[in-house]
């Protein structure tokens, strides 16, 4: 009792405005941040005070606390991050770094020496995103860890997710963060600590739901736009404001300034939606705004609740295209600036893959350093069915008279296409894909083999499966076991064993292996089976059908082979010369498998994966097989790309 | 003279030079078909047996440009390289042919041999392939002046990654607008040497501009109205190649004969603007 009294004084400075933006806590709020800082334009600073809180919900003690200082990975062209991602400071001007001043803890205690970098993804003595405190008495189970921190931030030159570029300034991974204290057993961890990884090229999101108060003064003349719900606005005089925001349940909290900013809303249910974007970019506000719309209509049936009331998303301009594509929960930016034909819906996809992220790394917190499949790949997978549904089945991303492309098949083709597709699993942390795959694998296959699911167990299936993930570990930190856990309970319940005991086997296959999936139609044979006759035991038989032709009987043959490492179960179907139609279904674990049929009807062609269940399948070319192939469709395309040729060559001569 | 008469002779006067059109069709054909058959080829080999192509009816689906792997990729190389190969010859055959052109229409009404075509074709070529090369150099200085430099003000004002705004749209207008002057300053410069035999470029364009000067309003209005017509018809002609998907062997037989109809209309507006002008300096 005493020490629910301790944690509740604690805490109350900081839940004194109470429930704001949602009616209970969504999360546990183990972390929380008070922010009061200055945004200085011309120096492209922010500056002030922090006072940020932790508890401790494990059972120990805990000694130390680690912090994220992501911003310091701009401050050399040696760290992790630039190192890897090859960014590079433009001028003297544009590193960034962020600098503790001082920091103290709740009881007064002077912190600063107390503090020191470590790298514990790759030991880069250079690295300096990652900050151990040694705390001078451990934090006991249920207590709260106060520390009030003097910060200063520089923001990076050219922008890489965070920066500012002229008067443009997008401000991410800005102030010092706590990282997760995982508690043995979360996410199949053995044992208490902190996780806190550096900042990668590749990934930067782990962290706890938090609130957030935050305040900015700045120059009255900058529009803005947060993660959070804008409280006031509160004009200082002298050209000045001073800006708050709070922000619930939210794993990181991002805010952007600009001069030039144009501001279109819409609401949707009881979901504030702004939108920030460049003169140029109103053109396409509307787009945007729909796709936003789409994706929380599409999510909330499927997923689950979008559980904040707003939302922010901005398209930078092109001087600030560097922060496009981001995410951070309630705030998140697209791409485009207007500028992209309305037959290629590439913007509209970005918008939707970001929004996306509010569900697959903010609701469902997720380790994009250690599992960025959970993440990125979810969520590719989850864009894709949006583009197709909304945009046209076949033609989502792209749609011309002569020309269309499906995003399902984008992301498909980033995978099948890669030369190293083989070269790793599919489990592993953001920074240790070989060869450059991360992308690839990550996102692209990711989503290929949750099709692949999708396809084997069903769409309402599937659905179910990500509503029961969503109402087990919605404001939780999920693992890739704990997503499977989920798979295997409902399709245990929806089909019994009808996929074997559990799904594991297919994890097996396309996550924690890296084989590849190829079926094959080798063949087609039909053939007359003649009278017989013969000699059998020095006895002569035979036996004349006689020459009648209309109850000739063919012995016809499918022959599939499957060529790749994964087994995947498949369905074959054969059509007859009487119009019949047969759907085979094979387990795909032998390495071949032959349908034999008898009768007056002979075979004339045999589509494997006839549905196109198995997005996985690199080659979809050699799934069918057919006596009578059709040239009529190249002699179609020579005959249009003649005519292009004669076009260009009597339109470029006078 | 008004300008429908002299679109009306240049009408007539293209018209009777139907084989010779025909002549240009043929040899236009031969060399995209060059290009062409083996590209199909190619596609039928990848293709196989599957039924994949029932995927292509509505449209080439990038999607299954993944599935070809690499044999897709040395398509593309030999489709681009074929283009590149095509459209460069294409454009030294068409300039040869204008030679032909040209002489025939600044003739007085009257039809020209094959062989005469081909001669009077080969004697301008020269001089017609460096007034072509000119006319290139200055209408893409034109080009960059009237509409890439507002356009790169407009990017850098804006911040957008597109010249976009209002203002932009009557940069885009006035350069619509004064393309004829170039087209007519070619093809009057162009039917001079045709008429005079002479293979001084700049005094030929030094004639084109004076054509020009002379009877703007007629010059310039016949080219403005032919040039119309003419995007109509490359638009009609795009967006009927873009659309059709006939999937029967004769249907795309029609197809093709359809095409090189349209093809040989196109041929003949090009040569209804050669014979429009020269009647318009006459």
């Amino acid at each position: 009792m005493r020490r629910i009294l301790v944690v509740f004084l604690c805490l109350l400075p900081f839940t004194a405005v109470g429930q704001i933006i949602v009616d209970k806590p969504l999360s546990d709020r183990l972390t929380g941040y008070d922010i009061d800082v200055t945004f200085d334009p011309e120096a492209h600073t922010v500056t002030g005070l922090m006072t940020a809180w932790w508890v401790n919900n494990s059972s120990m003690p805990v000694g130390e606390a680690m912090m994220h200082m992501y911003l310091n990975a701009f401050s050399s062209n040696q760290s992790t991050f630039a190192s890897r991602g090859r960014w590079s400071a433009a001028g003297d001007d544009g590193w960034g770094w962020v600098k503790i001043l001082s920091m103290k803890d709740g009881r007064g205690n002077d912190l600063s020496d107390s503090c020191s970098y470590v790298s514990p993804d790759d030991g880069n003595r250079n690295d300096k995103t990652v900050l151990r405190i040694s705390l001078p008495e451990p934090v006991a189970p249920g207590d709260t860890l106060v520390l009030t921190i003097d910060f200063a931030s520089k923001l990076p030159s050219p922008i890489q997710r965070t920066g500012y570029e002229d008067d443009f300034h997008f401000v991410a991974q800005w102030f010092p963060k706590f990282g997760v204290y995982e508690t043995a057993g979360m996410r199949q961890r053995e044992a208490d600590g902190w996780n806190c990884h550096q900042f990668h090229p590749n990934s930067e999101f782990y962290s706890n739901h938090s609130v957030y108060n935050v305040s900015v003064i700045m120059p009255s003349e900058f529009v803005t736009g947060s993660g959070g719900r804008l409280i006031e606005e509160i004009d200082l005089g002298e050209d000045h404001k001073k800006v708050i925001w709070r922000a619930e349940d939210i794993v990181d909290f991002a805010w952007t300034a600009w001069p030039g900013y144009k501001v279109r809303t819409r609401k949707w249910n009881n979901v504030d939606i702004t939108f920030l974007t460049s003169e140029t970019g109103l053109s396409k506000a509307e787009n945007h705004l729909d796709a936003v719309v789409y994706a929380l209509e599409y999510l909330g049936e499927r997923v689950g609740p979008y559980p904040w009331p707003h939302l922010t998303f901005v398209d930078p301009p092109l001087s600030g295209s560097g922060a496009g594509g981001m995410e951070y929960t309630t705030l998140f930016t697209t791409m485009g600036g207007g500028a992209v034909p309305s037959f290629l819906r590439m913007p509209e996809m970005v918008t939707i893959h970001e929004f996306g992220h509010a569900y697959f790394m903010g609701i469902l917190a997720s380790n994009e350093f250690e599992e960025p499949w959970l993440d990125e790949g979810v969520n590719s997978y989850w864009e894709q069915r949006i583009v197709d549904h909304y945009y046209g089945a076949g033609y989502g991303l792209l749609k011309l008279p002569f020309l269309k492309m499906s995003d399902t098949d984008q992301g498909r083709m980033s995978y099948i296409t890669s030369p190293s597709r083989t070269i790793a699993t599919n489990d592993l942390p953001s920074w240790m894909y070989p060869h450059g795959t991360y992308s690839m694998m990550s996102y692209n296959k990711t989503a290929t083999w949750l099709h692949t699911l999708e396809g084997i167990i069903g769409t309402e299936t599937m659905d179910n499966v990500f509503r029961e993930y969503y109402h087990r570990w919605a404001f939780h930190h999920p693992s890739g076991r704990d997503f499977i856990a989920a798979v295997n309970d409902v399709v245990r319940s929806e089909h019994g064993d009808r996929f074997g005991e559990n799904m594991n086997w297919f994890f097996d296959e396309v996550l924690y292996g890296s084989g590849e999936c190829d079926y094959r139609v080798s063949g087609i044979t039909s053939n007359k089976i003649r009278s017989y006759s013969g000699v059998v035991d020095g006895d002569s038989v035979s036996y004349a059908r006689g020459d009648r032709k209309s109850d000739t009987l063919y012995l016809s043959r499918v022959s599939i082979e499957r060529l790749g490492d994964v087994r995947l179960p498949v369905e074959v179907l054969v059509r007859f010369d009487n119009g019949e139609e047969v759907l085979e279904t094979w387990d795909g674990k032998a390495t071949y498998r032959d349908f034999e049929y008898t009768g007056a009807r002979r075979v004339v062609w045999a589509k494997l994966d006839p549905y196109d269940k198995i997005d996985m399948d690199v080659n979809r070319i050699n799934n069918s097989f057919t006596l009578d192939p059709a040239h009529t469709v190249a002699r179609r395309m020579l005959n249009k790309y003649m005519l292009l040729m004669q076009m260009i060559i009597s339109i470029f001569t006078l | 003279m008004s300008i429908f008469k002299t679109l009306k002779n240049g009408a007539a006067a293209a018209a009777s030079s139907y084989k010779l059109i025909l002549f240009v069709w043929i040899t236009i054909l031969v060399l995209v078909m060059a290009v062409g058959f083996p590209l199909r080829s190619f596609l039928n080999a990848m293709f196989g047996n599957s039924l994949v192509v029932e995927r292509l009816n509505n449209g080439f689906d990038i999607g299954l440009a993944g599935d070809f792997g690499k044999p897709f990729g040395a398509l593309m190389a030999a489709a681009s390289a074929g283009t590149l190969l095509a459209g460069t010859a294409g454009f030294f055959i068409m300039t040869f042919f204008a030679g032909g052109f040209f002489r025939r229409y600044s003739l007085a009404w009257g039809g020209l041999k094959v062989s005469d075509f081909l001669r009077a074709s080969a004697g301008n070529f020269i001089p017609f392939l460096k007034i072509a090369l000119l006319m290139m150099l200055i209408t893409g200085a034109y080009t960059f002046i009237i509409v890439g430099i507002p356009g790169i003000v407009a990017m850098m004002v804006s911040g957008s990654q597109l010249p976009t705004g209002k203002v932009l749209y009557l940069f885009y207008v006035l350069w619509a607008l004064g393309m004829p002057v170039w087209l007519f300053v070619a093809d009057a410069s162009r039917r001079w040497i045709a008429a005079t035999g002479s293979r001084k470029v700049l005094r030929a364009l030094g004639a084109g501009f004076r054509a020009m000067k002379e009877r703007f309003w007629l010059s310039y209005g016949t080219v403005l109205a032919v040039l119309v017509i003419n995007t109509a018809a490359v638009l009609a002609i795009f967006w009927f190649a873009g659309n059709a998907t006939p999937d029967r062997s004769l249907a795309v037989f029609l197809f093709f004969a359809a095409t090189q109809l349209l093809f040989i209309l196109r041929l003949f507006m090009k040569a209804w603007r050669y014979a429009s002008v020269c009647e318009a300096v006459k």
